[in-house]
């Protein structure tokens, strides 16, 4: 799926610019630190991913861009103008397609986009063949007058991404586009993002699927704890990885003596232990397999499956905050949650 | 059978975990009871009345004196008195006060002492048991004092059914039901389901969509009206006597409709579950609805209901709307117009800045 991200190197002009910004929320006496002095940038034309945990702080980040929230502290730059002297001009830049549908189930999917049309205050001559154009993206010109409740999850979440779209906006943000989707409709909303992007369109999306990211987005912003850990492009995070290959060893059962025993092996860059596998990271996997067989072997482990691959986006989170990305315990490493 | 037990534990639990829930499921029917019983069927008194003797008016007459204190004292036992007497100087003074509305009726009792001359009862025939009571009243301490003059009763707006007395009172309580039912929670879901959230991010400024939503609220409020009102037509056989009535009521029914929206479009941002605010606007739609003298005149509700209805909104829109529709007298709804203008005033002021903070 590798095709499916864009391959035009993004321009470098600025379209986003967040600077120190800080988000607390107080809940009776307890004050939660949403964001906590954050500052990135997004370049124009690029899809850009917030990737982390959920409570991470991405959806408020997102909020705070797209004018819903003030920040407590710190400033943010949506294109020339900043968002908490000019939401009105911020608002007419940018696309939004909340986490939670915000859809008329009622309504058709051609009155949907129509409403947004007028909510937006689009050319009332040309409303119509621009809804038209835009249900032909999503693949919806068969289902246009059909309510929105009888339409499938995936399809609603196209109408949806769609609508944000509808007054080309130089900004769309997309809030855990796929949360909740089967695989073939998560495919078919990336193929909508990827179109999207094509049209010049700066993407900033969030998500907590590792793969989506790695497919979509040019650069991603790890967050986690309300700070950000690392921004880089897709291809440099998943070389800052020590180690150059994973293999994952599905087993039963382990015992103390074979991990200590793969622990001795000093060609192992590290040994964790995860649900019903074994993740091992080594400079060259192929090389080191033998030996690591002939450890379980010894210690009359049985193995269910051996596979060796390249790092993903999810080991380089893992990585740097000891957690998966859904909140599970990833790596026993000490001193981490 | 342990499913059985598991199901209901597990509603039981939720249950005990609403405590707001527990309280209005049982606050609602005991305010039913106290509200429903005290507001129908209670003893009608204080009914302002006016008595007044003919031209040429040269001495009070035996029997109208005896009228007047008759009428003065007259009870049923255990009760305070029925009427208020006004005494007038004169026939023409008495038709005044009673076409502006001061008093339900009027008995005007003949100069001469003999026992031909009829004694003539003017009648507001349109509340709904007062004119019996009023002309049992009259009767009554006429064969208390042995007079045989014969009662000439006028029903100056002739004979109308209780089904129209109602059937105006309905009118009203359709535009209250549907805004505060259908109209509150659809705006709550929407609230609920992020919809006004959608909005937000969009260019669309704040006080259009304050305007769109009241605007919405209130001509779905018009039509609920607006339909009661024909069908009070076709069914309860109202009558329409001039176009100027007409088109009074339908300026009732709009001043009516857009107060009434915007309080409920306040009232929608305040609560955020629809079941509180469910709970809540059935409560107040029962004790408006009660005090509004829709069912029963207002007159035989005890004082603390009485003191609701001096405030309650309904109460003056009904009031206008049978002046319009029953009595079709519009010199008669001054107040009442004046009293939902008000009404609605506060609740446009209250809706607008209500909501717009939650819009913030």
């Amino acid at each position: 799926m590798a095709e499916m991200k864009s391959d035009r190197t993004p321009a470098q002009e600025k379209i986003i610019r967040i600077e120190h910004l800080s988000k607390v929320f107080r809940d009776g006496s307890r004050t939660v630190k949403a964001v906590d002095d954050v500052s990135f940038e997004v370049r124009k034309g690029e899809i850009f991913g917030l990737l982390g945990p959920n409570g991470a702080g991405k959806s408020t980040i997102i909020r705070i861009l797209t004018t819903l929230l003030l920040p407590t502290s710190g400033r943010a730059f949506v294109g020339p103008y900043d968002i908490t002297r000019q939401p009105e001009e911020i608002r007419r830049v940018i696309g939004v397609c909340p986490q939670n549908s915000t859809l008329d189930l009622e309504l058709t999917a051609y009155d949907n986009l129509d409403f947004y049309g007028n909510l937006l205050d689009l050319d009332p001559r040309t409303l119509d063949a621009r809804i038209r154009e835009l249900l032909e993206m999503a693949d919806l010109s068969d289902r246009a007058h059909a309510p929105v409740q009888t339409l499938s999850g995936g399809m609603r979440r196209k109408l949806e991404i769609v609508r944000a779209f509808i007054h080309k906006p130089l900004i769309l943000f997309l809030d855990e586009p796929t949360i909740g989707l089967d695989p073939e409709s998560r495919r078919e909303v990336w193929r909508q993002v990827t179109a999207l992007n094509r049209e010049k369109t700066t993407i900033i999306l969030t998500t907590h699927y590792m793969d989506e990211a790695e497919k979509l987005c040019d650069r991603i912003a790890f967050v986690d704890k309300g700070r950000l850990l690392r921004l880089d492009t897709t291809e440099n995070l998943k070389h800052s990885l020590p180690a150059g290959d994973v293999i994952e060893i599905g087993i039963e059962r382990v015992d103390e003596e074979t991990l200590a025993a793969l622990r001795a092996e000093s060609r192992l860059t590290s040994v964790e232990v995860r649900e019903h596998k074994l993740v091992i990271s080594a400079e060259n996997g192929s090389r080191v397999l033998p030996s690591i067989v002939e450890i379980f072997e010894r210690h009359a482990l049985p193995m269910t499956s051996i596979a060796i691959r390249s790092p993903s986006i999810e080991d380089v989170f893992i990585y740097l905050t000891g957690r998966r990305l859904d909140g599970g315990p990833g790596m026993k490493r000490e001193g981490l949650p | 059978m342990r499913g059985a037990v598991a199901i209901f534990r597990r509603d039981f639990k939720k249950f005990l975990g609403n405590p707001v829930i527990i309280v209005m499921t049982l606050f609602m029917p005991i305010m039913y009871l106290i509200i429903f019983g005290n507001a129908m069927g209670g003893t009608i008194t204080h009914i302002p009345i006016g008595v007044a003797q003919e031209e040429p008016f040269e001495d009070a007459t035996p029997l109208f004196l005896s009228a007047v204190e008759g009428l003065g004292r007259y009870h049923t036992a255990g009760n305070p008195r029925i009427f208020d007497v006004t005494v007038f100087s004169g026939e023409a003074t008495a038709k005044r006060a009673f076409e502006e509305g001061k008093v339900m009726a009027v008995a005007i009792f003949p100069s001469r002492v003999s026992n031909d001359h009829a004694v003539r009862l003017y009648l507001d025939s349109s509340e709904y048991m007062i004119p019996g009571l009023i002309q049992a009243g009259v009767s009554g301490v006429m064969a208390q004092s042995g007079a045989q003059n014969p009662l000439q009763v006028s029903k100056i707006y002739g004979e109308i059914d209780y089904i129209q007395f109602f059937g105006v009172g309905v009118i009203v309580m359709a535009i209250f039901m549907t805004t505060m039912m259908g109209g509150g929670i659809g705006l709550i879901r929407d609230r609920e389901n992020g919809i006004i959230e959608g909005y937000l991010v969009t260019p669309v400024k704040r006080s259009s969509i304050i305007l769109g939503i009241i605007a919405s609220g209130t001509v779905k409020a018009f039509m609920a009206g607006f339909i009661i009102f024909l069908v009070d037509i076709v069914v309860a056989g109202v009558t329409i006597r001039s176009m100027e009535t007409f088109l009074m009521v339908l300026v009732v029914l709009f001043i009516v409709s857009i107060g009434i929206t915007s309080l409920v479009v306040s009232f929608s941002s305040r609560f955020s579950a629809q079941q509180e605010y469910a709970s809540v606007v059935a409560f107040l739609n029962l004790v408006l609805f009660m005090t509004s003298g829709a069912f029963y005149p207002v007159l035989g509700m005890p004082d603390w209901l009485r003191w609701i209805a001096t405030i309650n909104p309904e109460y003056y829109a009904i009031h206008a709307l049978r002046s319009l529709i029953l009595r079709g007298q519009a010199n008669l709804i001054g107040m009442d117009l004046l009293a939902i203008f008000i009404f609605s005033g506060i609740a446009i002021a209250l809706g607008i800045t209500t909501y717009r903070r939650t819009l913030e």
